[in-house]
């Protein structure tokens, strides 16, 4: 109905492209520069070191973010707070023995008898982030649909990269608790297997929001147990099941207005490389994407990389679409409350945001947004809604932080005054 | 490459990066482009007095926004179309042959008091152009009344006529002159058939809501019916009171005024009905003879009561 009556007209929104092609093998990054945000960089690693493909650089704290491997031959160029910087070089004899060695050593994650949690373990090893891989549900959901529209790879990956799938889904039947897993395709696509329960969902974006995925799987709104991942994910681990080696790849949608393609670029590959590499050139004005072209985020630089959960990277041309101008107020037409998926009013939301009144977005259920994007899609007045409802929710996170702590301050004065113990105590509340 | 990288200037925004490409402009456009036939078919049956005061309304709107915006100290935005709009509507509820004083009147009237007092565009709780035609109708009762300005015509004012003359002398109005806009009342808010094709290109292209104008007219047509059935001897056809007065003009262009009506298909229903229903109510128990702008002003009053119907948020927990 919205489609038709509405502002979904966009046939890009029909998140089903007929795009069945294999993967093109992205280029090899000339530098690449790796998130090190919270990493602890591994002994010896320091700039000027030599590296080799798949060489561990650095280590994430948390057992839940995998580790950061180099994805080239080359020596580190620079290494500060949030990045390391990898320059690619010709491999000395010694770089190409390392990385021999590397291949040598590959796990046969199929043959290992661990599961849960040791098995986590083992793949944050091999560098993936098992964060988000469904390891608290009863159901598991996997999320087959193109995230945003315009990435396309999600079709070619269910139709031509079977073999990789089949193998991600072996290792997450072992690593996720959940009884079911279940496959959520697009209603279009006639997609049966004898050993996947694949579940048919609508198409027409945001149906590929995971809360929505999970509404239209289990009929009900953020059920308990029900735990939900994206294919992209699953890729990683068939890609790391059926190699043994360490990721050090992704797979992403390059696109313009005119060019669009997938290609399994090497972690860490700068924007600019790879636009280079599709053929698309920039121009002034021009808003460059990582992520999708509704939730992603603009970059400023070309040297900004991209990283295993990237699933996309696109050129907005200028002109293709009203510019956004500074000051824009809300003109209540209405259009963002009849898109809203989750049924709010986007417009209160962002005028209550934008004069600082976010504690009335409390009321207005500001947390139920799925963040989606349509509500900026639709206003006719180009506001900045959703970013106005990002700066709510943070605002209000920020608030619940700080009350929390008040809280606990207060708490432990009182059992300092209690028990006279008021070091310890202090210490606990901070 | 890197050279390449330092020479491109990148435009950095928040997402969504596409977006469904109608601005506030190009809305307000459509809404003219829809509003044409109207006007069109005003000019037909008027000549060049319509023009006249449709032009007038419209300058005496534009301008008074700017000046408005300078005074406010505000950025100038007349070239969003939207006080071109609200203009022609004003001028759309006028008789062709109001004089000029009594245009500019209305203009500013609408655009100061019924826009720029509440802080601009979309703030203002009651429909603009209803607010200068109001402020007209009640100062000025005789020169507002199409009937006692258009007197050479051979057209018949068929409200006048169901009210004065009864139900036979109302229904002996052809309906295709009914339709043509061959009948006395405001300018443009008789032209009916015409206002119905553009009304329903602009509800079919979701430029305004279709919810709101459906419910309008059954609001409208329901109760029309009913009486008609009970008597048709004292009550006028559905479809007579659907082509008369200002109805469709109400019903497609003033009721969906966004942002003093409910935003959510049901309240909007609603909204609908009951302007509609009120507009029957108006005509047969009222004073006034149409009482569709009286009937819209009254239910964008009620928007604030209507909004309160909503769902519940996804996955919100009832509290
Ligand atoms: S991003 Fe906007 S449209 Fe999407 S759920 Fe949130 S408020 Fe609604
Ligand atoms: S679409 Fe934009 S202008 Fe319209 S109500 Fe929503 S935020 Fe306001």
């Amino acid at each position: 109905m919205k489609e038709v009556f509405q502002m979904l007209n966009d046939p890009r929104f029909h998140l089903l492209y007929g795009v069945t092609q294999r993967f093109s093998t992205g280029p090899e990054p000339q530098l690449a520069r790796l998130n090190r945000e919270g990493f602890k960089l591994v002994e010896g690693v320091t700039r000027k070191t030599l590296v080799h493909p798949r060489m561990r650089l650095a280590v994430h704290p948390s057992p839940l973010r995998g580790d950061a491997f180099s994805p080239i031959f080359g020596r580190i160029s620079e290494i500060n707070e949030r990045s390391i910087f990898v320059e690619a070089v010709e491999p000395t004899e010694e770089q190409r023995q390392a990385a021999e060695n590397v291949e040598k050593n590959r796990v046969d994650l199929l043959t290992l008898p661990e599961r849960g949690a040791e098995l986590g373990m083992i793949l944050k090893g091999l560098g993936l982030n098992t964060r988000s891989l469904g390891q608290h549900c009863k159901t598991l959901i996997i999320n087959a649909l193109n995230p945003d529209p315009g990435v396309t790879w999600a079709e070619p990956m269910l139709l031509t990269h079977l073999d990789t799938l089949k193998a991600g889904l072996e290792v997450l039947r072992r690593l996720s608790p959940a009884e079911r897993i279940l496959l959520a395709v697009p209603r279009e696509m006639r997609l049966h297997h004898h050993d996947m329960e694949v579940v048919h969902v609508p198409s027409q974006y945001p149906a590929s929001v995971n809360a929505l995925v999970v509404k239209a799987v289990t009929g009900r709104e953020n059920p308990d147990g029900v735990g939900i991942v994206g294919l992209h994910n699953v890729w990683s681990l068939g890609r790391v099941a059926r190699t043994g080696l360490p990721l050090i790849e992704t797979v992403l949608t390059i696109g313009s207005l005119e060019h669009s393609g997938n290609y399994i670029v090497k972690e860490g590959s700068t924007i600019g490389e790879l636009l280079h590499f599709a053929n698309i050139e920039l121009k002034n004005g021009d808003t460059l994407v990582r992520g999708g072209p509704l939730r992603g985020e603009s970059l400023d630089r070309l040297d900004r990389s991209v990283t295993k959960g990237s699933t996309g990277v696109f050129v907005v041309e200028a002109g293709t679409i009203p510019p956004m101008q500074g000051h824009s107020p809300c003109i209540n037409c209405g259009a963002c409350v009849l898109i809203c998926p989750a049924r709010l009013s986007p417009g209160l939301l962002s005028r209550n945001a934008e004069f600082a009144l976010h504690e009335r977005n409390r009321a207005e259920h500001i947390e139920c947004c799925l963040e989606c994007g349509l509500c900026g899609y639709v206003c006719i007045a180009r506001r900045p809604v959703l970013q106005y409802i990002r700066l709510s929710k943070y605002k209000l996170a920020q608030a619940d932080a700080a009350a929390k702590l008040e809280e606990l301050r207060s708490a432990s004065a009182e059992s300092a005054a209690a028990s006279g113990n008021a070091s310890a105590a202090q210490q606990g509340g901070a | 490459m890197s050279a390449a990288a330092t020479s491109v200037l990148l435009a950095m925004s928040a997402p969504p990066y596409w977006h469904c490409g109608r601005t506030i402009r190009q809305v307000s456009l459509y809404m003219l482009a829809g509003l044409m036939p109207a006007a069109v078919m005003a000019v037909c049956n008027w000549g060049l007095p319509a023009a006249r005061v449709m032009a007038l309304c419209v300058v005496t709107a534009v301008l008074v926004e700017a000046l408005c915006q300078k005074v406010m100290g505000r950025e100038l935005s007349v070239d969003d179309f939207t006080a071109v709009n609200a203009g022609l509507l004003l001028s759309f509820l006028l008789p062709a042959a109001a004089p000029w004083w009594l245009v500019m009147l209305g203009a500013c009237i609408a655009v100061t008091l019924g826009k720029m007092a509440f802080g601009g565009l979309g703030t203002n709780p009651v429909n603009t152009p209803l607010v200068g035609w109001a402020v007209l109708f009640v100062s000025f009762p005789l020169l507002m009344d199409p009937n006692a300005m258009q007197l050479a015509t051979d057209y018949a004012d068929p409200l006048i006529r169901l009210r004065y003359f009864g139900v036979a002398a109302a229904e002996a109005i052809p309906f295709t002159d009914l339709l043509l806009g061959r009948q006395i009342g405001g300018l443009g808010a008789g032209q009916a058939g015409a206002l119905f094709l553009g009304g329903s290109l602009l509800a079919a292209f979701g430029i305004i809501r279709w919810q709101i104008a459906l419910g309008f007219f059954l609001g409208v047509a329901g109760p029309a019916a009913l009486c008609h059935m009970l008597d048709p001897a004292l009550n006028a056809s559905p479809f007579f009171h659907l082509c008369t007065g200002s109805v469709l003009l109400g019903g497609f262009f003033l009721a969906t005024e966004p942002a003093n009506a409910p935003s959510r298909p049901l309240p909007m229903f609603i909204y609908g009905l009951l302007g509609g229903a009120l507009t029957i109510a108006i005509r047969k128990y009222g004073v006034y003879v149409d009482g569709t702008p009286f009937a819209v002003l009254l239910v964008n009053l009620l928007t604030p009561l209507l909004d309160l119907i909503r769902p519940k948020p996804f996955g919100a927990r009832s509290s």
